[in-house]
């Protein structure tokens, strides 16, 4: 033996005790780009994904537009995480073709891209959570079924929010499948309100207004649900199904206003999309698994599962 | 190393010190971790136990508080005929309102209708109230108490704040003065609860959390992942240990729960600290000692080789002089530093080598002057002989009145004599040796009486060559005598002294003599052969000369041919010149 090889023999030893620290250092930057700023269901979201980061101490930073109908400001934000270098972004895509283009450029860069809630048409993440929202859809119709008789017949009003993304288009023609397949069963009328309180109020007001015969009246996000609200003041025999777990809406429920609320589990959402970048980000596959929902009624809304779900952001 | 070469004692100094010293090291770390460990595990132990206890006793306080509160509240409903509604709310109000945590507080009757309240938001149906669980699950009986799991609260229409309850069935007097039931609700932020399990650190991301007697979780700070299926707790394990520490692998990792129970509440506090948390302080401490350790081998090894060294190098010196000793080199100073023994050994060598020197130089001494004494004998050997002829030969001449003969030979006598006495040295100049032997020939040509002729012939600047003396004339000698003496015509000897590659002087010696057959000429240089008429002996005597003052590579070369002569080739080595030798010309 030389001394060549014992210190050699030393600096084997050092290194292997030294690159057991780097691994928990890693701390990986991911962008979360939402739709808007506000709103509970995004709220939610970010909470979901700000406990993601409490349990694994990645930086989150979080962009979004003001209004979910600005997908231009919503394409800046992606850039903006491009030119950031951001190690993944989480992207809830408010169109599902103007999109598609910058997220191509993010995923070239190497960037990792989860797409939370809404997707992409022809351009594919690298990882996709959602809730299974034909279900959603058909669920809703079923429940609004159960109001009417055999013979009676069921005319709706669906407002949706944005008209391209995947998630409104899944659940609209959801809706039509469904009601398709009842008799005597027709949508009258399938609009978006582009997620403003006035407009959706004035498409009700107008529907309703042209077309009496409207019993059933689907609205498909929470700001769209207020308007949708506002016009059924003073208006019974219309059965209401909305999306969403603000305050308000959760008042019109116990109020009997909305007949049933929509909630997808959006904490769920934000937490599992920070968590499949982080493991892609590590090399590994994230679980595939859709994300929980459900229609709780007057009735349910009480209930220890309900309650945990419907009231979770005034924890 | 190969398996048949045995191995050093540096080696075997170097393993033998080195695995003791390692064994030792290692087994002394083995001890000092295990005992480290189990200190830590223990202090990990004690201080999350501290820690949970922390959390306990401050819930503790905390419901004392409330049943403090609900006391007084107690009192009040009783008086219901000294105050009025009013002022008995007030009084309460002030309470509540002093205090952030507690959200409400109200009396019911058992309908669930509002007798008393700190708020005026409006209430829902007494049927509505009354279906509720902290409502129905504190009556039974006058004292029966009952706090709740964080639930949203749900006696005021259009508000939803999480609370936790506590309700509790009292005696209150009614407007008719008697003594009836009702039931008192005290209702708390969410957040006062919360924050108490959240200020319990353990670890990183150790937590507390509550069940209730049935095993149901009260409240967990990661709710909301348990509700999305994200997080699963070990609700089994926490329901099957009641009470006490216990440590358990949940989810591949491995945990420390620590359960107590909760006073007042009928809840049970849980801790659950991760080991490998817990343990960071081990594994850090692993890292150094393992660097300590790595280094004390690397030095152990080290020091081992330097000592094995230390010792060795001596025995590796020594044996290093016995090997040149070995091959004859007695010249190294063989002495040898180190440890006590190797230098006594060395010393008892060193004598050993010098009196082997000293014998060696003895026997090359005495070599030497055997070597003189055999070279004084045979060169004394020549002259009796030849000057009894010569002076036989000056007689007879004297006797013929030929006087210039006799002044001829005793000149070249007398030159012949100097050279040979030549200061009784054995060394002259190859011009000394030749005058001598022109004198030699000169005096045998008188002898013979012109029976033959000679020449003598040598190389620019070879005069001054040094030679042993007295080896050319036993060859004439031998020449005349054995061969010029029988011939009928006239004799002739030729001497040339030339250089020969690499670095000899040959004298050669040719007469046209009668010669000699194969079977003499092989005998002639022999040294056990003894001849008759002793011819040849002359010529054996220069040749051993030769070889014993210069070596063997030297001496005689000889060819002859019967009736056509002989040749003789006396070599010897080229030295450097020196002078001759300074004699007073007579």
């Amino acid at each position: 033996m030389k001394k060549g090889t014992l210190i050699l023999l030393l600096l084997i030893l050092l290194a292997g005790c030294s690159n057991k620290k780097s691994e928990a250092n890693t701390s990986y930057r991911i962008a979360v780009i939402t739709m808007m700023q506000g709103g509970e269901f995004w709220g939610s979201l970010k909470n979901g994904a700000r406990s993601a980061r409490s349990s694994t101490g990645a930086v989150l930073e979080f962009f979004a537009p003001v209004n979910e109908s600005d997908y231009e400001g919503q394409i800046r934000a992606v850039q903006r995480a491009i030119d950031q270098y951001f190690d993944a972004i989480v992207l809830s895509p408010s169109h599902y073709s103007r999109l598609e283009d910058v997220v191509e450029e993010a995923r070239e860069d190497g960037i990792k891209v989860v797409l939370a809630d809404t997707a992409l048409r022809n351009v594919s993440a690298d990882f996709h959570i959602t809730t299974d929202y034909r279900q959603i859809g058909r669920a809703m119709a079923e429940y609004a079924f159960t109001h009417f008789g055999d013979d009676e017949p069921v005319n709706a009003l669906v407002i949706g929010s944005m008209p391209n993304t995947t998630s409104m288009t899944n659940l609209v023609e959801s809706l039509v499948q469904t009601f398709s397949g009842r008799a005597n069963a027709r949508i009258v009328s399938a609009t978006y309100s582009f997620t403003d309180e006035a407009a959706a109020r004035e498409i009700t007001r107008n529907a309703l207004q042209s077309d009496p015969s409207i019993n059933v009246v689907f609205a498909l996000e929470e700001y769209t649900a207020h308007g949708v609200a506002n016009a059924l003041e003073g208006i019974s025999g219309i059965h209401f199904i909305a999306f969403g777990t603000t305050q308000y809406e959760i008042q019109l429920l116990e109020r009997g206003v909305i007949d049933a609320l929509v909630v997808v589990n959006s904490f769920n959402l934000g937490y599992r999309s920070v968590m499949a970048a982080i493991d892609l980000l590590n090399g590994n596959k994230p679980a595939q698994k859709m994300v929980d929902f459900d229609l709780v009624t007057k009735d349910s809304m009480f209930s220890e599962e309900h309650q945990r779900l419907l009231f979770q952001t005034f924890q | 190393m190969s398996r048949q070469h045995p191995h050093s004692i540096k080696t075997i100094l170097t393993f033998a010190i080195a695995f003791v010293s390692i064994s030792v090291t290692l087994l002394i770390s083995a001890i000092l971790y295990s005992q480290f460990s189990s200190t830590i595990r223990e202090n990990a132990t004690v201080s999350t136990r501290e820690i949970v206890r922390q959390v306990n006793a401050n819930l503790n306080y905390y419901t004392n508080d409330i049943l403090t509160i609900a006391g007084y509240a107690r009192d009040l409903a009783k008086q219901t005929n000294e105050l009025s509604r009013t002022e008995i709310e007030r009084r309460l109000s002030s309470i509540v309102d002093s205090r952030q945590d507690i959200v409400c507080l109200l009396l019911f009757d058992l309908e669930g209708n509002v007798l008393l309240s700190t708020t005026d938001a409006p209430k829902r149906s007494a049927a509505e109230i009354a279906k509720q669980t902290w409502f129905t699950r504190a009556l039974g009986g006058e004292g029966n108490f009952y706090f709740t799991g964080p639930h949203v609260q749900q006696l005021f229409t259009s508000s939803y704040p999480w609370v936790i309850t506590y309700s509790q069935q009292i005696s209150y007097t009614n407007e008719t003065g008697e003594l009836s039931q009702g039931l008192l609700l005290i209702d708390m932020n969410f957040r006062t609860v919360s924050e108490l399990s959240q200020s319990a650190r353990l670890g990183s991301t150790g937590y507390v959390y509550f069940i209730d007697n049935n095993g149901k979780i009260v409240y967990h700070p990661y709710q909301q992942l348990i509700n999305s299926d994200l997080f699963n707790e070990d609700l089994e394990s926490a329901q099957e240990y009641i009470f006490g520490t216990f440590t358990n692998t949940f989810e591949g990792r491995q945990r420390l729960v620590i359960i107590d129970t909760v006073n007042n509440a009928r809840w049970r506090i849980v801790g659950v600290a991760f080991m490998d948390e817990l343990m960071a302080g081990l594994n850090q401490y692993t890292t150094i000692m393992l660097i300590v350790l790595g280094f004390c081998i690397v030095i152990t090894i080290v020091l081992a080789r330097m000592v094995s060294a230390y010792i060795s190098r001596p025995i590796r010196e020594l044996d290093r002089l016995m090997n040149s000793v070995e091959r004859g080199d007695f010249s190294a100073p063989p002495t040898v530093g180190g440890n006590q023994e190797v230098a006594a050994l060395s010393q008892t060598f060193a004598v050993m080598v010098k009196r082997i020197r000293q014998l060696m130089d003895d026997i090359v001494t005495s070599q030497e002057m055997k070597r003189k004494f055999e070279l004084d004998a045979l060169q004394a050997k020549i002259n009796p002989h030849f000057l009894y002829n010569t002076l036989d030969s000056v007689v007879w001449m004297a006797e013929q009145n030929d006087t210039e003969g006799v002044i001829k030979m005793i000149t070249a006598l007398a030159k012949l004599f100097r050279i040979s006495i030549s200061k009784g040295r054995d060394i002259i100049t190859i011009g000394e040796e030749l005058e001598h032997v022109r004198n030699y020939l000169i005096i045998q040509q008188i002898r013979y009486q012109d029976k033959f002729e000679f020449s003598i012939t040598m190389e620019e600047g070879m005069e001054n060559l040094p030679t042993i003396k007295l080896i050319i004339q036993p060859i004439v000698e031998n020449a005349i005598y054995h061969g010029i003496k029988y011939l009928q015509e006239m004799g002739h000897i030729d001497i040339k002294v030339f250089r020969r590659k690499p670095g000899a002087v040959v004298i050669e010696v040719r007469d046209n003599g009668v010669g000699m057959d194969e079977q003499k000429l092989a005998t002639i240089l022999s040294f056990d052969g003894h001849h008759p008429k002793g011819a040849g002996i002359g010529v054996r005597n220069v040749h051993q000369r030769i070889q014993l003052y210069y070596g063997s590579d030297y001496g005689l070369e000889l060819s002859s041919e019967l009736d056509v002569g002989t040749f003789v080739r006396l070599v010897i080595p080229e030295h450097k010149p020196i002078q001759p030798i300074k004699v007073a010309q007579s």
